[in-house]
């Protein structure tokens, strides 16, 4: 780049290049750094064996902002979605597996066999869901309003917001008042007679959370999936090519728009001058000059480790090491020779969305219960996809590629380390899922564990949070990162964060990097950077 | 008419008296029915053996509220608060954490475990002060309908808001984090002394089917903080003649003001006729006529049992249906022929005329819960222990003593067998527990007495052994107690009032739900 950059942008996760689109749109010089040598951050296909490619971190859509795709034309950048029928397919160790579809009425057809009860009453789950996440849904485009001193914007959008909960006439507005703090297996309790059913729907409350099922406010969780998805039920939304075919398609946004990218540049230190980000200084010594710096790091990496602590508040860096991101997850990807047989599983079709383990709520909460006391759980709750069934680009003919999500896997073990760990969680995973596909260890080509260690050294991601940091009420909208700085800015000038550490959190959605974008730009403008 | 009434007040626990009370200064013509033969409810007093007297469920006063202590002029009427003077925790080491009143004196004793927590521990308990501040009117607020376009709902929920918003930024922080974190997450970001936090988060899951890791625990841990601000006595008391003494006092204020009270006099129905409350019938077969039913048992008993479900709109009984009792805690009573000795610090002394807390880990906490959440009581239960009679030697006679131990957890459903046959062996779980701290309680319990949930249930009216008539967790809280729409004391029965702990704002001998209930009583009235 002949002339410096308006904007450095650090971090080339689709929260980074969505933003970078949107400020290069707007005509803001804008130059992205990414320490690893392809972008997507951790929405991201990576080949893990010959001919085998696996989004290896994220897997499923969150979904994406509808606005952010049409904003950015990313259809025409090649973007493609693969959304198949079936959302989850939930396995059971002993009786039969249940299908949960895009369709509740089919869903409800197929719950007959389950409980008549269920059945009946699955309708009005999805609808009052859905009903509830209109509401909240804009909350999600939304730059949290400045709690000290609101503007008349910021009171206006939430007024909206506040005259639609009423709106929802009175049953609806206490159910989610109600909802918010409770325990996601009372919740499910309340609608459900079937085990199994429950244990399904109520997994998505404590997905990437430091929770289980009996922890209070697990259901803020699953309502706030719903909303930002309009389904009860987590979805099946794939990226045709794997996750890569969604951020390379940003790229390609962004490079259109005139932004400009730098692979294989790993920032080591955001330098400041009097109280503003002055320059980015790369491992090996470059010195970057910018405006502005844009961090699509977590809060943790941006604030502990970039920047020298002597420049931030005692108060506000006590805050950052307190913002919780103890994470409990990692993956397994399996590169295998043909298709596995699932016992109780007739239609092939119905595997081709997440397939989940995790039968009993009481499961979940072992799951659970190993984590708290620093171990990962013996009986993983796995939330599994086999993309290759929908996009036979991503393995070879006859062959699959498997992503398990496994989940808990805590960050911090109280004995050895990931580094000493790491083969016998991947053992723990496989000899689960081979209890329901007992053929799967003699298809295995090849396997890749990704251990919550690996999630931060390789992916960026402090304490191995893939949300970087819990999505707890304490950590949300107003409070993400923290209250007071939750719109994008920072307590130095000219640096801004356009991460899931940040309001609407984690989760491929986009909309911390519009959200982001959308204040940097309003700053710009003003002559304020 | 000389069996009418203006009000009946249907249980005679502490919140139904104050209800009373309060009515009755206002002029009404009230009776208090007490299905039992002593007046108290769970706040009562009882010789359970010879000269042993119980503060059989409820233990120590903390919150009760001082407005209630003033207007009902209840230290005339014989109540005196006895400091309760610390918290002594012995560790499974031989070392031990003892918090006192003094301030000087516990800086030293948590410095002994870390300095930081010394320092941080002043500075916590400033910060919890001035939350208490902030959420202290709200105790006494009728709460507002967040669905409702009413104007003085509107006002309440604004003002609620303002007052949010004007919190310095620290406190704004703090207040979010205490209203949604777990007591651990909330503690660990003070402190680093494991049995310190262990010790302070076990009065946030008094009570709760929660675990101290559980989200909104934190929030309980302001209680403790409530009475400091109070300023009337200390964070923490007994009543001189047992809890049941706070109980008599009230129901003394109430006689004084004229109101009638009845004990052994159960009731069977509440007299609905065109969803109007007319009055009660109780087990004998009298009929009372009232204009108003005020009960202060939970919305169970009161609407399932003495109303009837038929009588009830569907979503009301759907919402009773989903309110949470789920009782997590026993108590067991000791009758000693001697003190207990404790191994961390042995010999008489003043450690043990405050609480002592079996709560040496957090993960012990953590570990007690665990075994709760799949049906069976803990094996090592956390238990509060107090001996009353070092600070009152009038409840037990000289050279004995009575002991309280409060245990969590003991869930009311078991998975496996029930409480009537694993009654005993929950007492030995006890006794073993304490055991391992002072071996010799074995050879100086002259009498027990074991209170499973379900004993709670049946000798104290209280639903699946909930103490605080349903749980305190923020979906049971404020506009959403007991049900969603029905959190302003009013029923959907006309005329039939519910003033007990199942509503605003909630369990506890703080008598706040029956204040309330009788301002809104006779608002209405008037």
């Amino acid at each position: 780049m002949a002339t410096s950059p308006d904007i450095i942008i650090i971090g080339a996760g689709h929260n980074g290049l969505i933003a970078a689109a949107y400020l290069a749109r707007a005509g803001i010089k804008t130059l992205v750094l990414e320490r690893r040598h392809i972008v997507g951050g951790s929405a991201v296909t990576e080949e893990i064996y010959p001919g085998f490619k696996v989004s290896t971190l994220a897997y499923s859509a969150g979904p994406l902002l509808n606005q952010v795709a049409v904003d950015l034309e990313l259809e025409r950048h090649g973007l493609e979605f693969i959304t198949p029928e079936i959302r989850v397919l939930a396995l059971s160790p002993d009786g039969p597996s249940l299908s949960l579809y895009e369709d509740p009425v089919r869903t409800a057809n197929e719950l007959k066999r389950f409980s008549a009860a269920d059945a009946k009453i699955y309708p009005e789950f999805v609808e009052s869901f859905s009903r509830i996440g209109r509401v909240l849904a804009p909350l999600e485009s939304m730059t949290p309003p400045a709690i000290e001193s609101p503007t008349a914007g910021e009171l206006w959008n939430l007024g909206k917001v506040g005259l639609q909960l009423r709106g929802l006439g009175k049953k609806d507005a206490y159910r989610l008042l109600r909802w918010g703090p409770m325990a996601v297996a009372d919740l499910v309790a309340e609608w459900f007679e079937t085990e199994l059913l429950r244990a399904t729907v109520a997994a998505r409350g404590i997905f990437g959370s430091f929770a289980g099922p009996w922890s209070a406010g697990t259901s803020s969780g699953l309502l706030w999936q719903a909303a930002i998805d309009g389904h009860a039920v987590a979805p099946a939304s794939f990226v045709k090519g794997g996750m890569g075919g969604l951020t390379r398609a940003l790229m390609e946004a962004a490079l259109k728009a005139g932004a400009e990218f730098r692979t294989e540049a790993a920032v080591e230190r955001i330098e400041i001058n009097n109280d503003r980000a002055a320059n980015v200084v790369l491992a090996g010594g470059e010195e970057l000059r910018a405006r502005a710096v844009v961090s699509n790091a977590d809060p943790r990496t941006t604030f502990l480790k970039l920047i020298d602590p002597l420049e931030l508040e005692p108060d506000f860096l006590t805050k950052i090491h307190n913002f919780r991101a103890n994470g409990v997850s990692a993956k397994v990807n399996l590169a295998l020779s043909g298709l596995p047989s699932f016992k109780k599983v007739d239609d092939k079709a119905n595997l081709s969305g997440r397939v989940h383990i995790g039968p009993e709520i009481d499961y979940l909460e072992r799951a659970f219960d190993a984590a708290k006391y620093g171990d990962f759980s013996p009986e993983p709750y796995l939330d599994i996809t086999i993309p290759s069934l929908t996009d036979p680009t991503l393995a070879p003919p006859g062959a699959h590629v498997m992503s398990i999500y496994v989940q808990f896997a805590p960050y911090k073990l109280k004995d050895g380390d990931w580094l000493t760990r790491g083969a016998e969680l991947g053992d723990t995973v496989i000899n689960q899922l081979a209890n329901y596909a007992p053929d799967l260890k003699h298809l295995i080509v090849a396997h890749q564990v990704i251990t919550p260690l690996d999630l931060e050294k390789i992916y960026g991601l402090s304490g191995g949070h893939i949300f970087h940091g819990e999505h707890s009420l304490d950590q949300f909208f107003t409070f993400r990162p923290l209250i007071g700085w939750a719109q994008y800015r920072t307590p130095i000038k000219g640096l801004y964060l356009c991460g899931a550490g940040t309001h609407p959190g984690g989760g491929v959605t986009g909309g911390p990097g519009a959200n982001a974008s959308r204040e940097i730009i309003k700053d710009f403008r003003a002559d304020r950077i | 008419m000389k069996n009418h009434y203006d009000v009946v007040v249907i249980g005679g626990g502490h919140n139904g008296l104050v209800n009373a009370a309060y009515l009755a200064r206002a002029g009404k013509k009230v009776l208090v029915l007490e299905r039992r033969h002593v007046l108290g409810g769970a706040a009562v007093t009882e010789e359970v053996f010879p000269g042993f007297k119980f503060s059989v469920c409820s233990y120590v006063v903390s919150l009760l509220r001082p407005e209630i202590i003033r207007e009902l002029d209840l230290p005339r009427h014989g109540l005196e608060i006895l400091p309760l003077d610390g918290t002594f925790t012995p560790m499974l080491n031989g070392d031990y954490l003892w918090r006192m009143n003094d301030h000087a004196r516990t800086r030293r004793e948590i410095a002994r475990h870390s300095k930081l927590d010394a320092e941080a521990y002043y500075e916590y308990g400033r910060a919890m002060i001035e939350m208490a501040h902030f959420v202290k009117p709200i105790l006494s607020m009728t709460p507002p309908d967040p669905t409702s376009f009413n104007l003085k709902g509107l006002k309440d929920l604004l003002f609620l808001g303002r007052r949010f918003q004007r919190l310095p930024s620290e406190d704004k922080y703090n207040q979010v984090q205490l209203m949604t974190m777990s007591a651990v997450d909330f503690l660990d970001q003070w402190f680093e002394t494991d049995v310190l936090k262990a010790t302070m988060s076990a009065s946030g899951i008094i009570g709760t089917f929660l675990g101290v890791r559980s989200p909104g625990t934190a929030y309980v841990l302001l209680h403790h903080y409530m009475g400091e601000i109070d300023g009337a006595f200390r964070s923490w008391g007994l009543s001189r003649g047992g809890t049941g003494a706070i109980s008599l006092a009230i129901a003394g204020a109430a006689q004084e003001a004229g109101a009638e009270i009845r004990t052994e006099a159960a009731i069977t129905q509440i007299i609905v006729k065109d969803g109007q409350a007319r009055g009660v019938v109780l087990a004998n077969g009298d009929e009372i006529t009232a204009d108003i039913v005020s009960s202060s048992v939970d919305p169970r008993l009161t609407f399932m049992k003495m109303v009837g479900p038929e009588l009830l709109p569907e979503e009301f009984v759907d919402d009773l249906n989903r309110y949470k009792y789920r009782g997590s805690s026993g108590k067991v009573n000791l009758a000693l022929d001697a003190l207990p000795d404790f191994n961390a610090l042995p010999g008489p002394g003043i450690h043990l005329r405050g609480a002592v807390s079996i709560s040496p880990s957090v993960e012990y906490m953590e570990r007690a819960y665990d075994e709760a959440k799949y049906g069976r009581f803990s094996r090592r239960p956390y238990i509060d222990i107090v001996i009353p009679s070092l600070t009152d030697p009038s409840v037990a006679p000289a050279g004995k003593h009575v002991m309280s131990c409060f245990v969590q957890y003991a869930p009311y459903n078991l998975k496996e067998g029930s409480w009537d046959e694993k009654r005993d062996e929950f007492g030995d779980t006890v006794i073993d527990t304490i055991a391992e701290h002072a071996p010799n309680i074995k050879d100086i319990i002259l009498h027990r007495q074991v209170l499973t949930p379900l004993d709670l249930e049946r000798e104290f009216g209280l639903s699946e052994g909930n103490i605080f008539q349903g749980e305190l967790t923020l979906e049971q809280l404020f506009f959403l107690r007991p049900a969603p729409g029905w959190a302003q004391y009013r029923t959907p029965i006309r005329n039939l009032y519910l003033c007990g702990s199942a509503t605003h704002p909630g369990g506890g001998v703080m008598g706040a739900p029956g204040r309330n209930a009788a301002e809104k009583i006779l608002s209405d009235l008037s």
